[in-house]
């Protein structure tokens, strides 16, 4: 039987736990109020009720691009960072390659290296390679930011995978390609989407590598946001945030109907 | 349906080398098991056979053709693994059809009707639409069996199949497969390390040791002729006793220790140094002479049986008994042999 924590370190616990709760919900909410407010000015509690951010979001063409920019690019690297990390996950978790774990390192390698650098260094490698950058450049900067994600919930659904599937397969007429297509691919399934999602919120959110590389006409979301808070600030950054909140949920609940994401929530 | 030829088949993994020269012949619709402990040798030889391992040297011959270099895929084989391998994503009917689908046989109806038949065969005809994950070990064991045999292959091979299951289904599913054996006469290939299945499913077992054959033959006959020290301990676990055989009287006997003798069967001489073979379930035990008087260390209750281990001299001795012969612990009790049941074997 194991032993109930003493006392005192329940109370911690408790605290514990409601501090790291409302430390995260905290910012949603000031966000999710401040959207609604009558007021001119970004203040909290707001002052009334009222939709007409929202509307202002809505009708403006400057979002409006900008939300189209990061949808573009958001659903580009959902498929290329799936395709590639997926097809990296799988060749890494058979270790027949004479560098598995090498190859694993450098593909899990963009979670450790400060974005801003890879965003710096980028930048200067594009101009002096390639000339002014484009959609590709941030594409591609996006693409290398997220595969990690695949790659790592692709192989943790392998992990869990019976390893003789494949080779029950063999023995039922199955050939290599077709033993690719109907048995490890199937089981990368919930793994491959689990990463898209991630794939492409992480897309969708980001502001660094977009900040750096960005060029007129060439403006996500987050840095829209960002320029409006810096040069104009008003709650319809808060309108949009909010907006973006809500796609972020309803994604979250589509994604886990379907998959379930819960065996990603630990590493 | 069709034979099987393995010839001197040879195995390394790098330096360590697991199959030492196997050649082994497998007449069509015949039920061979390979016993061996863990480690003999007898999974890899399975795996050669399917396609999976290649071979260090060797041959395999399947129906009269070579098929040593061939992928598994071009071999026509089904094999049943330990854990099932059951593809989580596809339903029962799916993963029986599997085979089919993959190897392209028959017509979208006459697969269907194939699939529908070999559940029928393994009593889960109401199943099909369910996934492996919704069901129990035993019915997950019978998809896969269902899976095997669907294809009509020409071999049929079996990694322990039965030992993820508990005692009762395990019993179940050994009559299934004799029972499906009789009526598909598939080659059948049955690796375990459990002497027990290997002789109560087989027309022969193969008893494999350190990558050798170590002897084959009828269950019977094996059981009942155990050529080596090995073959003893390992089928019925024998008390394997040194001795020296003497011959007193005219007739031979196994000497255990001075003045302790043990009467052998009339063919046996005198010839020195040597080991016999005693079966748990041939010695009897009484609380009287005449016999080999020995001590009473403890006693196993084991519901239809009982186990005694014995002390005789400097060693101990064990012994299977009815349920109602019960001695307590100390007590002197009488060992008898009858001679032919005592061995004498090779060491």
């Amino acid at each position: 039987m194991v032993r109930a924590a003493p006392f005192p370190l329940r109370i911690a616990g408790i605290v514990f736990v409601v501090l790291t709760g409302l430390l995260l919900l905290a910012p949603l909410i000031v966000v999710v109020g401040v959207s609604v407010s009558e007021n001119q000015f970004i203040a909290f509690p707001p002052k009334g009720f009222s939709l007409r951010w929202y509307q202002e979001v809505l009708s403006s063409s400057t979002y409006l691009a900008a939300g189209l920019v990061s949808l573009q690019i958001g659903l580009l690297v959902t498929v290329s960072a799936t395709l590639i990390g997926g097809a990296a996950a799988i060749a890494i978790h058979r270790r027949q390659l004479p560098a598995s774990e090498l190859i694993a390192t450098v593909f899990l390698s963009p979670l450790v290296l400060p974005t801003i650098i890879y965003a710096i260094g980028m930048l200067m490698f594009w101009s002096a390679v390639f000339g002014s950058v484009s959609m590709m450049t941030l594409w591609i900067s996006h693409t290398v930011i997220t595969l990690p994600y695949v790659v790592r919930t692709t192989l943790a659904v392998l992990a869990e995978s019976d390893p003789f599937l494949e080779e029950a397969a063999r023995t039922m007429g199955a050939g290599r390609l077709r033993c690719l297509w109907f048995v490890v691919v199937p089981q990368c399934l919930p793994g491959l989407a689990a990463g898209a999602f991630f794939a492409f919120n992480i897309s969708f959110d980001e502001a660094v590598l977009s900040l750096f590389l960005r060029k007129p006409g060439l403006t996500t979301l987050p840095v829209q946001v960002y320029g409006q808070l810096e040069f104009s600030p008003d709650p319809s950054v808060a309108a949009v945030s909010s907006i973006m909140i809500a796609l972020t949920i309803l994604l979250m609940i589509v994604i886990d109907r379907m998959l379930g994401l819960g065996k990603f929530a630990s590493p | 349906m069709a034979d099987v030829q393995l010839e001197n088949i040879r195995k390394s993994f790098g330096r360590h080398q697991v199959l030492h020269g196997v050649s082994l012949h497998v007449a069509s619709g015949e039920f061979v098991s390979l016993l061996g402990a863990s480690g003999c040798g007898k999974t890899t030889l399975l795996r050669i056979l399917a396609g999976l391992e290649s071979v260090t040297a060797g041959t395999v011959t399947i129906g009269g053709k070579d098929v040593t270099g061939l992928p598994p895929e071009k071999r026509d084989i089904a094999m049943m693994f330990q854990s099932y391998a059951l593809l989580p994503h596809l339903s029962v009917y799916e993963n029986v059809r599997f085979p089919l689908r993959m190897r392209r046989i028959g017509s979208r109806e006459e697969q269907d009707a194939r699939v529908r038949a070999a559940l029928e065969t393994v009593q889960l005809g109401h199943l099909g639409d369910r996934r492996p994950r919704q069901l129990s070990g035993g019915q997950q064991q019978r998809v896969a069996l269902a899976r095997a045999i669907v294809s009509n292959p020409k071999v049929l091979l079996l990694d322990e199949p039965l030992s993820n299951l508990d005692a009762r289904l395990r019993e179940d599913m050994q009559v299934e497969l004799i029972e499906i054996h009789k009526r598909l006469n598939l080659t059948t290939l049955f690796v375990t390390h459990d002497q027990e299945e290997a002789l109560s499913l087989s027309d022969r077992v193969v008893l494999l040791n350190a990558g050798r054959i170590e002897q084959e033959g009828a269950p019977g006959e094996i059981y009942a002729r155990p050529r080596t020290g090995f073959a003893s301990t390992f089928l019925g676990s024998a008390n394997m006793i040194d001795v020296d055989v003497v011959e007193e009287a005219g007739s031979a006997m196994a000497r255990i220790a001075p003045g302790i003798l043990l009467p052998l069967s009339p063919g046996e001489r005198a010839r020195g140094a040597a080991t016999v073979a005693l079966r748990q379930e041939d010695i009897m035990l009484s609380a009287t002479p005449p016999g080999v008087a020995a001590t009473v260390r403890t006693r196993v209750f084991l519901g239809a049986r009982n186990r005694y281990v014995l002390t005789l001299g400097d060693r101990s001795i064990r012994v299977l008994t009815p349920h109602d012969t019960v001695f307590p612990d100390g007590e002197t009790v009488f060992l008898t042999i009858p001679p032919e049941r005592v061995r004498v074997v090779d060491t």
